[in-house]
């Protein structure tokens, strides 16, 4: 059956179709360009990329390094679960950070239904969205970014890029070796619906809270600047 | 799903007299339009986005066999099987046999229209699969046994209330009250989170297929389609075959048209990107994944001059700028897609005859036009719809006579002006006390919700016009 559909469906559209060289085509394809971004509300990618943070309702720390971000995670596991346990992937980044410093106890693995919080060390931001980009694999399990109560990234100061476009030029050149993932996720925000009422409400099916630390050297006027106009998550 | 279209003309008139749904309607025409333009114009030049965009559609639609190719070559290599299928019963039919061949049990759906079209959950449940949409929206309505009644927020039209009632005689509540929206999702959440967990198979839509890479977009806020995608050991995707666009910095411009159009937001929660099953090293993911690809008339609509109509991304925007549709709702239409977009695809998709009541359903306000992310020219395409119609004489005799009499009386432009500066020259006198009429014959439908004013002294626009130009020379 699916063999003699997809047969005629190929006749019909070549039927239609001028044939033209693959090659044609895709300079045809090349000449379209790209669209524009997105205006952004500060020039500056990392002011950028944590206003837009700030706007999808999630909420952002910054940590010199990764002994700040362990102590930053810490704090928060505390403040919201009074808990030291968090699970995270086996991101080898992760695997080396000084979690005894700061209180930390992760398990190394696939999220489970119950956890309360996970940890995703994120291969992207982008400033135009507010956006971090994960990959599924043993690194980050795709579950990871699902199931728990809260999502808490950290992202490397350089691996936040400007638009879209530059997200998918980087995506390309990261899986040239590795191959392509089974999953890309974009996450901007935590899950959420407004399918009663029209009524924002947060933790439809996946995390309630999205917590975002970004990792380097960033003055704090930075996150100030972001900061204002936004306005707070409730 | 069953098909009421021809319906239509009592069905909006039974819903024009419910006024709490008429009134929610009402807000979604205020709110959704507001925050649809704030988005456009925060982001920049928004109709250079849709321009850039339609040319891309173009290029892609000229050498759609090639594309096409390309993506199901991607696709398999990385492990998808790929099916073809002409229509519904198939697509459903295969649904069927894969969920058979897993000897499943339950099934986790993401947001669908084209399962919605095919009419997939009846089979499933008829085969005695546990279906459950996961899509708050979706599942509310599931529940409810209804139909979606806009193709972005499925369940807009319900009242808290309602919904209330429908969880509290369908769920076992103990002494829950869900008397906060917060409340009420929070049920669902813990109600779909079970299903998530212990899904055989989960089901999801796309939102485009980048040939490319061989995967497909997957766009939501809430989450429940990344979790059908990750959770369950088989994936299938449902989807139909112009969904396909040649680049994934293609799918990124179509997202920026989609998400800012559809409910005003910069980017949703989640944007997915899916490509098979789980990697030799993964510790999670389907283990199979299915990627079925329905034309059900699309081809058709292809080869025929309303082949702009499949470059709608489904965002729902001419929905929530329609005065009919904010007027009579989504399920006046009598199928899956409503609205100008619906009035459009449903003809093409079924079948006139049984739908002709639906591109009349149009003002020609063009405001469709105007926000379309796509730049379908609806109002043009609904017009020749009707056209359409007239050569097949779907309208009564009494119409297209009508209208050929217009249409002869429009030809001979000296006999029109005589003619309406007498009816207006009479209407004038016999409407001069009251100003007014309650009733005028043949016009029996427009007198009946209010008067037509009497014209007033002057004569036609066309004398009044050409009065005007001898006073003020030429150029006046």
């Amino acid at each position: 059956m699916a063999e003699s559909v997809r047969a005629e469906l190929f006749a019909r559209l070549r039927e239609q179709e001028t044939a033209v060289e693959p090659e044609q085509i895709a300079l045809a394809l090349a000449a379209l360009g790209h669209a524009e971004p997105a205006r952004t509300p500060h020039a500056d990618v990392h002011t950028a990329f944590l206003a837009n943070v700030l706007a999808n309702k999630g909420t952002v720390e910054l940590a010199r390094d990764r002994g700040a971000a362990v102590q930053a995670i810490g704090r928060y596991l505390y403040q919201r679960f009074r808990t030291h346990k968090l699970v995270a992937g086996n991101d080898p980044r992760l695997a080396a950070m000084p979690w005894r410093d700061g209180g930390v106890l992760p398990r190394f693995g696939a999220a489970e239904n119950g956890d309360s919080a996970a940890l995703s060390y994120a291969r992207l931001g982008v400033a135009e969205t507010g956006a971090i980009v994960t990959y599924t694999g043993r690194a980050n399990p795709g579950r990871n970014n699902l199931l728990p109560e809260d999502h808490l990234v950290l992202i490397n100061r350089e691996d936040v890029v400007a638009t879209l476009e530059d997200a998918w030029a980087r995506i390309r050149h990261d899986t040239a070796a590795s191959g392509w993932p089974r999953g890309i996720q974009f996450i901007a925000g935590p899950s959420s619906t407004a399918d009663v009422e029209a009524q924002l409400v947060m933790g439809a099916h996946g995390p309630r809270r999205w917590h975002v630390i970004l990792v380097g050297d960033t003055p704090a006027e930075v996150l100030a600047q972001a900061s204002e106009g936004v306005r707070a998550p409730s | 799903m069953k098909l009421a279209s021809n319906e239509f003309l009592q069905a909006s008139s039974a819903a024009l007299l419910e006024e709490d749904k008429a009134q929610r309607r009402s807000l979604i025409g205020q709110f959704l339009p507001l925050a649809r333009d704030a988005a456009a114009s925060a982001y920049g030049d928004f109709d250079a986005l849709r321009a850039h965009m339609k040319r891309v559609r173009r290029h892609t639609m000229t050498h759609l066999s090639h594309y096409l190719e390309q993506f199901e070559e991607a696709a398999v290599q990385h492990g998808n099987q790929v099916h073809f299928v002409a229509n519904a019963e198939q697509l459903n039919s295969k649904v069927l046999s894969i969920c058979q061949a897993h000897n499943a049990r339950r099934v986790a759906k993401g947001k669908s229209m084209v399962t919605e079209e095919t009419g997939l959950n009846e089979l499933l449940l008829k085969a005695g699969l546990d279906v459950l949409e996961t899509d708050l929206g979706e599942y509310i309505i599931q529940q409810a046994g209804e139909t979606p009644s806009h193709i972005v927020g499925p369940a807009l039209h319900k009242s808290l209330a309602e919904i209330r009632q429908l969880f509290l005689d369908k769920h076992k509540l103990g002494d829950r009250e869900l008397e906060t929206v917060s409340e009420v999702v929070e049920e669902a959440r813990g109600v779909l989170r079970e299903q998530f967990l212990a899904a055989d198979v989960g089901i999801i839509g796309a939102n485009a297929l980048i040939a490319e890479h061989g995967t497909s977009m997957l766009v939501t806020n809430e989450g429940n389609g990344d979790l059908c995608a990750n959770l369950p050991p088989v994936l299938i995707v449902c989807t139909t075959f112009e969904r396909v666009l040649p680049r994934a910095e293609d799918a990124m411009a179509l997202q920026r048209l989609l998400v800012r159009s559809a409910t005003g937001q910069p980017q949703t929660c989640y944007t997915s990107f899916y490509t098979g099953p789980r990697r030799e090293d993964d510790v999670d993911g389907p283990l199979e994944t299915h990627i079925i690809l329905l034309d059900n008339r699309r081809s058709d609509i292809l080869a025929s001059d309303y082949s702009e109509m499949l470059d709608c991304i489904r965002c729902g925007a001419c929905l929530n700028h329609c005065p009919i549709y904010i007027g009579v709702g989504g399920h006046a239409y009598g199928w899956v897609y409503p609205g100008p977009m619906g009035s459009v695809l449903t003809p093409l998709l079924t079948s006139l005859e049984q739908a002709h009541h639906l591109p009349n359903a149009c003002t020609s306000c063009g405001r469709c036009a105007e926000v379309c992310p796509a730049n379908i020219p609806l109002p043009d395409l609904l017009r020749d719809l009707r056209q359409d119609e007239s050569v097949q004489q779907l309208k009564p005799a009494r119409w297209r006579n009508g209208l050929r009499l217009h249409a002869w009386l429009l030809r001979h432009p000296g006999l029109y002006r005589s003619l309406t500066g007498w009816t207006i020259s009479v209407l004038g006198l016999l409407g001069k006390r009251r100003g007014a009429f309650r009733r005028l014959p043949f016009a029996g439908g427009w007198t009946g919700q209010r008067d037509v004013p009497a014209p007033e002294g002057g004569g036609t626009f066309m004398r009044q016009y050409a009065a005007r130009r001898r006073r003020g020379g030429k150029r006046g």
